[in-house]
């Protein structure tokens, strides 16, 4: 037979938790798949696979098909070869039992390469990083991106009643946080507390989160983390698929329905193509004792993807929409400090609501859009460019309950607040491996924007530039157990402020900064221990600068500073994972986050007085915070069949400057609970039956800043049961699932929930989903 | 075998993508600049007029002609004479834009149910009577009756309220407030 050289590269599929090299022959993950040749389609006979780490390796049959049995979740080393061969060496990350293909290209040269076309696995972030998967981030996405996230420790959200939830990592959120929505960053209006992240969860396969400052992988101003929302890669092996998820939730009525279909040609136009839509809808919420009323909410999403896949390169073009109409709580609707107060005094909604999907002012209506391009070639055997631009549009508008005064019809309908944002961002990445046993990306990142605001002067007009260039190596040599990562980035902003409402400004404001980041795994036999420091650093937003009027929902009064200086964050991760087979699996991250210059609103004794009347006031500060805490997530397989799972986090916040503590900061929480898994425990692919009952605690905040309108809510225990299934036949699967959140249907208030003064949080709420695999 | 790919069902669904594709990114969103963002009308300024018997009338303003944010209100004190039954209109302007001052009482009196205006005093002001009705029957405030007895001082707050319920035993607590203007009385 003759020589034949596989590359081989494979997709990370559900991520994450350490690279475990304690392997023991009672780990139980499968990887199975089938070796093809990419042009023909023809599979492979023979070929060998094996991992490298533990000998272990199979031949795939007259088919191409193998099977490797009895892994341990990790990173890997794969090497495939055939009879004969040199082999070549790739790293793939196993969290599940995984089934995945492989499309090797024999090139028509005299030695008969083969190689892969797939992406390169991105190194495991020596920073603590989370991913929702299975179940989870199913019955997750049918509750929004925000809600599904908090089901990892450490995440919180930052909600306006129950639909609008912001994610908050390590209690940092908004313009502090980056999401990558499918590689883009999402740039919409983040700054403003009541405006949740234009995303369809739905698009998403996997959902994962980088704790801590990533100023350097991610931009400048990912001084609270990432939220990295990655859809499935597309089909590449020929035919036709797709996937149909159905909901419906018992409370608020909710149901939805998202649906994806997809393709692709083999032979020598390997195209392929994705169309995905989502629907959803919902009436009025139902806390225990009342109806909140205008609390419903339609969402329509849809997008599509086309995929070009060569050898050498690959290049594709992604749209998605984005849009919702969203009811705000009308009881939550106050026009001013007395209104407030009455609301706070009476504690609960004027009256007890009815259901209706109908939805009236006040209510948002939003609409983000993004089309995306993206190519990547091989530039040689050992590196790799990318290159991504994307346009992103988002308006939002905002109606008060009160339509506009003036008598014009089309003032009818308008809205009270109309912001209206257009980016274009460039990305470029070349990966590389230069040096034996290094790996590494250089690249550079340029953002255009313009924002406008067409009714409502709470902000101003402006528009800004970034560019940014950085630079990241990573080192380890087998078996070295110590995995080194460094990276420098430097990024300059400039912001012109032209107007706002009527006035000029006409402010030219620049800022650069140089970020870094060092990091080292040490990896043990069961254990693997991550350490880094890295630091990021974020110009003032404009609404930090200018705002001047009163934030109605919240009844203040707030004033910008246009001297603001840019923050800068300095952080600290500290994380063990810790993974006995059939034992228990331990996650556990310190972190301690200085933030110097820290922006924030510190109240003012002297409240503003409006035609409304007085409203207290606050004015945008500048301080040095630190953020210190711990999370953890931990699983304990008492039998084999039950599982304890327990997770937390509890963070501690201090304003130094001032001496206080910071609004807005997660109260200690910690969920408990079991799992029973049906069915046998041997190897199988997939998520067996099961059966979960989980216990949240959430502490009263005792360490929030005075000049809140009302005290912090107490502290409360909520309980959740899940329970889920997966049918196979042939090849179709069919994902079943029915979960209880709020079980007892208790009455409580979270301090996180800006709405807190105005209704207890939703009560019971069934959920039931089926998803269709074909 | 070229032939039979070309018509397959995944070459026809990539292709009418593909077609979509073109249709669509042609017809991207765009930022409509509508530009005239103060063209939004607010209550900047409550006008109460007193008129005695007789038919003297003596106005007194509330004014925030910049809105919520910059200079602070400019707010006239009120004087009446004692032991005098007055009639007290109430009115609301938009005197943002001085060369264009709209009657936004208009409007109020138009969705005259979904408003009401309600007073509160403090010291020697006395209470006054709501004068009007909705199309309802209930309540609206715009004109009113005062009627003063001895001299005195005190407070005379105004607040126009939007959808408040006016069934409720408090209505005034209800509802959201449009505008609350607080002026000083002097009673002589």
């Amino acid at each position: 037979m003759q020589l034949r050289e596989f590359m081989l590269a494979a997709l990370m599929l559900l991520q994450t938790f350490a690279a475990s090299k304690g392997f023991t022959q009672t780990c139980t993950l499968q990887l199975n798949g089938q070796i093809l040749e990419s042009h023909s389609r023809q599979p492979l006979s023979f070929a060998t696979i094996s991992i490298k780490e533990i000998n272990k390796g199979a031949i795939a049959d007259e088919k191409g098909r193998f099977s490797i049995e009895g892994l341990c979740p990790g990173n890997y080393t794969v090497v495939c070869s055939m009879v004969g061969c040199e082999h070549a060496e790739h790293e793939v990350r196993v969290e599940q039992s995984l089934i995945r293909d492989f499309y090797l290209e024999a090139t028509a040269v005299e030695l008969g390469r083969v190689e892969v076309v797939e992406k390169a696995i991105a190194p495991a972030s020596t920073q603590p990083q989370q991913a929702l998967q299975g179940a989870s981030l199913e019955s997750g996405k049918a509750l929004g991106l925000g809600e599904a996230l908090k089901r990892l420790p450490g995440i919180t959200t930052l909600n306006t009643g129950h639909s609008i939830s912001k994610p908050t990592i390590q209690g940092l959120n908004g313009n502090r946080i980056v999401i990558l929505n499918n590689g883009v960053r999402l740039e919409a209006q983040q700054w403003g507390d009541e405006h949740a992240p234009e995303i369809d969860p739905f698009i998403a396969s996997k959902v994962s989160v980088i704790k801590g400052a990533a100023g350097v992988r991610y931009g400048a101003d990912a001084i609270g983390g990432v939220i990295l929302v990655e859809p499935e890669p597309l089909r590449e092996k020929p035919g036709i698929g797709g996937q149909v998820a159905v909901a419906a939730f018992s409370n608020g009525r909710t149901g939805l329905v998202s649906a994806a279909i997809e393709g692709a040609l083999g032979g020598k136009l390997p195209l392929s193509a994705r169309l995905q839509g989502t629907f959803k809808r919902g009436g009025n919420v139902q806390s225990p004792d009342y109806f909140q009323r205008n609390t419903g909410l339609e969402e329509l999403n849809y997008s599509w993807a086309l995929g070009l896949k060569k050898e050498k390169f690959s290049t594709a073009l992604y749209f998605s929409i984005f849009s919702t109409e969203l009811g705000i709580l009308r009881d939550a609707h106050i026009g001013n400090l007395t209104d407030l107060e009455l609301a706070i005094e009476r504690g609960r909604p004027l009256s007890d609501g009815a259901f209706t999907y109908e939805l009236g002012r006040p209510k948002q209506n939003v609409l983000h859009e993004l089309f995306k391009w993206q190519f990547s070639v091989e530039t040689g055997e050992k590196s790799k460019l990318q290159i991504e631009a994307a346009r992103q549009f988002n308006r939002r508008q905002e109606f008060d309950a009160h339509r506009p005064f003036g008598n014009l019809p089309d003032e009818l309908t308008r809205p009270q607040f109309e912001f209206e944002i257009t980016t274009y961002t460039l990305d470029l990445n070349w990966e590389h491996r230069w040096l034996p046993n290094t790996r590494g990306s250089i690249g550079a990142q340029g953002l255009h924007q313009r924002n406008t605001t067409d009714f409502g002067a709470l902000i101003p007009d402006y528009s800004a530039q970034n560019g940014g260039v950085y630079w990241i190596e990573r080192w380890r040599k087998y078996p070295s157990p110590w995995e080194i990562e460094a990276g420098v980035r430097y990024d300059a902003k400039r912001l012109s402020i032209s107007t706002q409402g009527t006035d000029t400004i006409g402010q030219d404001l620049q800022f650069s900064n140089a970020s870094g980041t060092a990091g080292v795994i040490y990896h043990l036999a069961e254990a693997t221990l991550r350490f880094n420091a890295g630091t990021a650093w974020r110009a003032p937003h404009p609404n930090e600068l200018y705002s001047d009027g009163v934030h109605h929902g919240a009844a203040a009064y707030e004033l910008g500073d246009p001297n603001l200086r840019p923050e800068r964050a300095l952080n600290f991760s500290l994380s063990t994972n810790w993974t006995r087979p059939k034992k228990f699996d331990a996650t556990l991250s310190l972190y301690h986050n200085r933030i110097s210059d820290f922006i924030y609103l510190e109240p003012q004794s002297v409240p503003k007085l409006t035609i409304r009347g007085a409203f207290p006031a606050f004015h945008y500060r500048q301080t040095d915070a630190t953020l210190t805490g711990f999370d953890w997530t931990a699983q304990v397989f008492l039998l084999p069949q039950l599982t304890l799972e327990s997770q937390g986090a509890v963070l501690r916040v201090w304003n130094r400057n001032a001496g206080d503590y910071l609004i807005f900061m997660p109260a200690d929480r910690f969920t408990h609970g079991f799992k029973y898994t049906f069915g046998p425990t041997a190897d199988e692919a997939g998520e067996r039956p099961f059966l979960r009952l989980a216990m949240t605690n959430v502490l009263r905040q005792t360490r929030a800043p005075q000049g809140d309108l009302a005290p912090p809510p107490p502290g409360y225990t909520r309980f959740d049961a899940e329970a889920g299934m997966t049918l196979q036949w042939g090849k179709k699967t069919m994902e079943i699932g029915f979960s209880v959140f709020n079980l007892f249907n208790a009455h409580y208030r979270d301090y996180l929930n800006r709405f807190r003064y105005f209704t207890d949080e939703v009560g019971r709420n069934m959920l039931l989903r089926a998803k269709l695999i074909f | 075998m070229i032939q039979n790919k070309f018509f397959s069902l995944p070459m026809m669904f990539v292709l009418s993508l593909f077609a979509t594709t073109i249709l669509v990114s042609s017809a991207c969103n765009r930022d409509d600049d509508d530009n005239n963002p103060n063209e939004e009308e607010l209550i900047t300024s409550v006008i109460l007029t007193f008129t005695t018997p007789g038919g003297t009338s003596t106005s007194f303003s509330f004014k925030d002609t910049d809105g919520d944010g910059g200079a602070n209100p400019v707010v006239q004190d009120i004087t009446l004479a004692a032991a005098t039954n007055y009639t007290l209109a109430v009115k609301f302007l938009d005197e943002s834009n001085a060369a264009d001052v709209e009657d936004i009482t208009v409007e109020v009196a138009e969705e005259n149910a979904e408003h009401l205006v309600c007073f509160s005093v403090e010291g020697g002001v006395p209470q006054p009577t709501v004068d009007d009705t909705d199309d309802n029957g209930k309540p609206l405030g715009l004109q009113n009756r005062l009627t003063t007895t001895t001299s005195g001082t005190g407070k005379l707050t105004v607040s126009l309220k939007h959808q408040p319920n006016k069934g409720a035993a408090t209505p005034c607590s209800t509802g959201d407030t449009d505008v609350e203007a607080t002026f000083n009385v002097a009673i002589n």
